[in-house]
């Protein structure tokens, strides 16, 4: 049977294996087995979103694509999303769409960023996406198959494919899948999607640009002032000048941080402060293209050009006294949509 | 006969588009008498390379002149007046991209 308005192209197989095999011989996938789109899972994801195939998710501009729903939602099938995953990335595609994200740029770049997917709101006890212990590992259907979505409408939808427009040097195992939630259950702070303009009581995600996490443990270190020093070094070593960097505070370290009373906007202002250099230090370091001269040898320049620029949110374990430094592609400013779901 | 229950039908994930989907302008069958535009990206030696680049393609034809431009980045698109200046003054345009 053909389901009416799928315009993509059909293959039959005797089964799965020949299906697995296709898919790889092809370069469709990541390299892992894939969930064989079959036209009755595509038509639950559209569904789930209530969008026909032919409609335009969003547009990207440098490429001229057009992220249709029905080319996401095969790709969505094949991650191995269930359908009420569908509308968090429905929005994440409408995140990296926006000119400012500049997807060809991060997608293709030597600096090997991936594309992380960070939810806030109710959506995340709905859905069961892991803001909790091991949140950047694997053992959970959602934060694994919503990431791998998006890196496989990137390879299969946008054309950034391994070896040929995704020209990483090295690049992380964010390629692979790259998504978590914030925990706003115990941060005395307004969440993310407030911070990005949104109501308390929506959902949204925010899509950045990402490396890989550096992972900071501050053991025995309980006053922001000591254990943040550490941070900013590791924000130092990241390199000078990024146009945004995201710091991940674990349930402990925000247990400290609630004790001092600290804000959201102290935190940021101070790694923003501490995370400088000199242009004579940034110098031995060679890392400028061009070397700084002059005036702007004794000037401090900082890791992240703004406090703005620093993100700062509560997930993770438990148990830990850890913060996760995640740098960000220059050319790119992270985007928050709201994710529009079904009452 | 019962149903063959092994058989699947799927679906491509790829854009329809993947293959020449993008509006590329027309391109220049001659270059004798062009005018070459060179667009910088900011990254190291590509405009010596650029230039290099002219220079061969002046053993082989009569090239009129080249206009230089830089972006200043690496990493995004060239800003809207840069592009529309080398559209005006120019034939064809090489343009430096990644490192």
């Amino acid at each position: 049977m053909t389901t009416p308005g799928l315009a993509s192209a059909r293959y039959r197989f005797d089964g799965w294996d020949e299906a697995q095999e296709f898919y790889h011989s092809r370069g469709l996938t990541d390299g892992l087995p894939i969930v064989p789109p079959t036209e009755t899972k595509v038509q639950a994801m559209l569904d789930a979103v209530e969008l026909a195939p032919s409609d335009v998710i969003a547009s990207e501009g440098v490429r001229q694509k057009e992220f249709t729903a029905e080319k996401v939602a095969i790709n969505a099938v094949m991650a191995g999303c269930l359908p009420e995953y569908m509308p968090i990335i429905v929005a994440a595609v409408e995140a990296i769409s926006e000119r400012t994200f500049n997807l060809h740029a991060n997608t293709t770049t030597t600096g090997g960023t991936s594309l992380l997917a960070v939810v806030s709101g109710r959506i995340v006890q709905e859905l069961k996406i892991n803001s909790g212990t091991g949140l950047l590992g694997h053992g959970f259907r959602a934060n694994a198959s919503i990431g791998r979505a998006l890196a496989l409408v990137k390879i299969n939808v946008y054309g950034s494919v391994p070896h040929e427009m995704d020209k990483s040097t090295f690049t992380h195992g964010g390629k692979y899948t790259y998504c978590f939630a914030e925990n706003d259950e115990i941060s005395p702070w307004e969440p993310l999607r407030v911070d990005r303009g949104f109501p308390t009581d929506s959902s949204t995600v925010t899509m950045f640009a990402a490396g890989a996490p550096v992972q900071v443990s501050t053991a025995e270190l309980q006053q922001p002032e000591e254990f943040l020093l550490p941070v900013a070094d590791s924000m130092i070593g990241l390199g000078p000048r990024h146009r945004e960097m995201l710091v991940v505070l674990s349930p402990e370290i925000m247990g400290y941080v609630k004790m001092a009373g600290w804000t959201k906007r102290q935190i940021s202002e101070f790694l923003f402060e501490r995370a400088k250099r000199t242009g004579i230090e940034w110098n031995e370091w060679l890392r400028f293209t061009t070397s700084l001269t002059g005036n702007d040898l004794d000037a401090s320049h900082p890791a992240v050009r703004s406090a703005d620029g620093i993100t700062v949110l509560c997930a993770g374990g438990a148990a830990g006294p850890m913060t996760a430094v995640i740098n960000t592609f220059s050319g790119s400013e992270s985007q928050t949509r709201r994710i529009k779901v079904r009452e | 006969m019962a149903p063959d229950t092994n058989r699947l039908i799927t679906l491509d994930p790829r854009d329809a588009a993947v293959d020449g989907g993008m509006l590329l302008a027309p391109r220049t069958a001659n270059l004798d008498g062009a005018v070459i535009g060179l667009l910088s990206n900011n990254n190291p030696n590509s405009e010596e390379l650029m230039r290099m680049i002219v220079d061969m393609l002046k053993e082989k034809y009569a090239i009129a002149g080249a206009v230089e431009a830089n972006k200043g980045t690496n990493r995004w698109p060239a800003p809207t007046e840069i592009i529309e200046d080398l559209a005006d003054r120019c034939d064809v345009t090489i343009h430096a991209t990644a490192d």
